[in-house]
């Protein structure tokens, strides 16, 4: 194969290249996981709110509250009054500026792994914080933020207005968790590697295929296993010469590997033989396959 | 592409991963708390291990391990990444008042930078607040179509008994709460549109200019206007500045869109937004000091007198602050 396949991303990604000419990507997040965020920081907010009133309605003696509102304000009931406003003030102008500003996320965004960035993939700091929130007055125009919505779908890092103009995005904490390397369960038999080539060579696409074949293996039915192993087989074989349909003759009487079992015998070969180590398969394995390393 | 690696996926992990394990536990504990709650010694860890994480990815992106552990190794370099290169100390807010860098001096350093839209967004509020408090004197109905008359005429009925009464200590926290909400949230809307092309900026400045001078008009003309006068002259310098201003500030956003100069749209956005963050901080604190003394100064029973001269003080306050602090220093334009 000559050169790189450029393919065109089909995930919402965002490449970032720090001073160390590394290049790691973030996910950015789109309207609908965004939106659910928003939601529950509103529920939040104003189960809070609520929440306080309820006290406050029950500090102030309750009932006639609207009554006494209108003619002569008690002392406790204004104060209560005025509480529950600045805590409006709070919930609509406050509450994210200062969460974002201090954790680079909210407790909606923080439920659904999001955070908020610079496009430079740094903390956004508190002015960037203020800016993209006070600019919320003008995403959420005319109704239900669809100003914010219209220039999300327009930008290719989802940015609203106060993303824009503070320089910000909103990207999916990547919390992969370091799972075990494909091994070869029930280790290989001598007889095995003997029905396969010594030296197997796999491009990146084609091993990359029989790993994520490999990875979901056991949530496949037997005949639809074999039937995706061998569509897979099929050029593998042809170039290591061995024969699709009757891959190794009968060695030791034991019957072939079948085209599953060939594949990940393959893969083995390739990504772990010969290359100085003892295949894994050999050592440290542990019942069903997982090394633990994390 | 054949596979060029010498070692395998299984040995380059069992190889590498106490670092990585130290990398995640130390980003994971500076994420959560913050770089400064770290020991010195583990401070001078993660930028070594960070150095390595690093060189582990692109040995594992050219090696072409497996998928999960590549992911693994990314996400990894992303978090320590992000917490190396934090901004230096979060949050970045640190306020002094002297120096260069002091929040104080750069507010009305930022505001003088932008005096074309300043001055634009006085005459836009001036202008109209002028002209509906002059055509609610000469003819009262005028303020019925600006306010509707169900709102007019209890105030008139307010402020007609004087303030020999006082408030209440009760009333003047709900009403300080009122102010905060109402006053500060209608500043900041204001700034906020004027992001399409200041035009929603110049709109709530001329609409909040003739609708508050029509209510002055009227309530003067049914002969109250002494007593509102008397009300708002405490507390009108911090309000009146703060609308200007953050009305101002938000026409300089618009406007950097109309006419970026040399720089690309987005870019002039992100500048003048650099900006006016400063401005519309310091006009909402401004609105804050507002609430605070419409609510418990302007409708007390003091004298006339105390109320003029602490009106006038603190006008002059407002003015000379905004137009002589930090001069010499040219605002840093970042």
């Amino acid at each position: 194969m000559m050169g790189e396949v450029v393919h065109a991303p089909l995930d919402t990604d965002v490449a970032i290249e720090t001073p160390e000419h590394i290049v790691f990507r973030h996910r950015v997040a789109g309207p609908a996981r965004r939106g659910l965020a928003y939601l529950i920081d509103v529920f939040v907010c104003y189960f809070t709110l609520f929440v306080v009133g309820i006290v406050v309605l029950l500090a102030s003696g309750a009932g006639d509250i609207v009554d006494r509102m209108q003619h002569a304000p008690q002392t406790t009931t204004g104060m209560g009054v005025g509480l529950m406003l600045v805590l409006l003030f709070v919930v609509q102008w406050v509450y994210f500026v200062v969460w974002e500003a201090w954790k680079g996320t909210s407790l909606g965004k923080m439920a659904l792994g999001l955070r908020v960035v610079t496009t430079t993939g740094r903390p956004i700091g508190f002015g960037g914080a203020a800016l993209r929130n006070i600019l919320r007055g003008a995403d959420v125009l005319p109704i239900g933020y669809l100003v914010g919505f219209v220039t999300m779908l327009l930008t290719s890092r989802f940015q609203r207005l106060g993303d824009l103009t503070a320089n910000t995005m909103v990207v999916m904490v990547d919390r992969a968790r370091a799972t075990a390397p494909v091994r070869l369960w029930p280790p290989a038999e001598p007889y095995e590697l003997a029905s396969i080539p010594d030296r197997v060579v796999l491009d990146a696409e084609e091993r990359t295929a029989i790993e994520l074949f490999l990875r979901r293996r056991g949530t496949l039915g037997p005949a639809r296993e074999e039937e995706l192993a061998a569509m897979m087989m099929d050029p593998l074989a042809r170039r290591h010469g061995l024969h699709p349909q009757a891959p190794a003759a009968a060695v030791h009487g034991r019957p072939p590997p079948r085209a599953s079992r060939l594949l990940a015998l393959l893969y083995e070969r390739a990504a772990n033989a010969g290359r100085g180590e003892a295949p894994p398969s050999s050592r440290h394995e542990t019942a069903g396959g997982r090394l633990s390393w994390r | 592409m054949a596979l060029t690696s010498h070692v395998t996926e299984a040995a380059f992990v069992e190889r590498r991963n106490q670092d990585w394990a130290e990398l995640e536990r130390l980003t994971q504990r500076a994420a959560n708390k913050n770089v400064s709650a770290l020991e010195v010694q583990e401070v001078t860890r993660i930028s070594p291990l960070y150095r390595d994480i690093c060189a582990d990815l692109a040995r594992a992106q050219a090696a072409r391990y497996s998928a999960p552990l590549v992911d693994y190794l990314h996400a990894l370099t992303a978090s320590a990444h992000s917490v190396l290169y934090a901004l230096p100390p979060r949050p970045r807010f640190t306020f002094s008042l002297r120096g260069k860098k002091s929040a104080l001096l750069a507010f009305p350093r930022a505001v003088r930078a932008h005096w074309p839209t300043m001055l634009l967004a006085a005459f836009l509020f001036f202008g109209p607040f002028l002209f509906g408090a002059i055509a609610s004197i000469a003819e009262p109905s005028f303020a019925f179509r600006v306010v509707p008359e169900s709102q007019l005429r209890p105030l008139v009925d307010g402020y007609a008994k004087g303030f020999s009464a006082g408030r209440q200590a009760g009333e003047g926290a709900m009403m300080a709460g009122f102010y905060v909400n109402n006053n500060v949230g209608i500043a900041l809307r204001c700034f906020a549109t004027g992001i399409f092309g200041g035009l929603g900026s110049a709109f709530y400045l001329v609409q909040n200019g003739l609708a508050i001078g029509a209510i002055l008009g009227y309530v003067a003309s049914q002969g109250a206007g002494g007593n509102l006068l008397l009300f708002i002259i405490g507390h009108s310098a911090f309000e009146l500045g703060a609308i200007v201003i953050a009305g101002g500030a938000g026409m300089s956003l618009g406007w950097s869109i109309i006419a970026p100069g040399t720089k690309t749209r987005l870019a002039s956005l992100q500048s003048a937004g650099r900006d006016v963050a400063v401005i519309v901080s310091g006009a909402a604190v401004m609105l804050l000091i507002a609430a605070a003394i419409e609510a418990f100064w302007s409708a007390s029973s003091m004298p006339a007198g105390v109320k003029v001269a602490f009106g006038v003080l603190w006008l002059l306050v407002v003015l000379s602050y905004i137009f002589l602090a930090g001069q010499g220093e040219p605002w840093e334009r970042t």
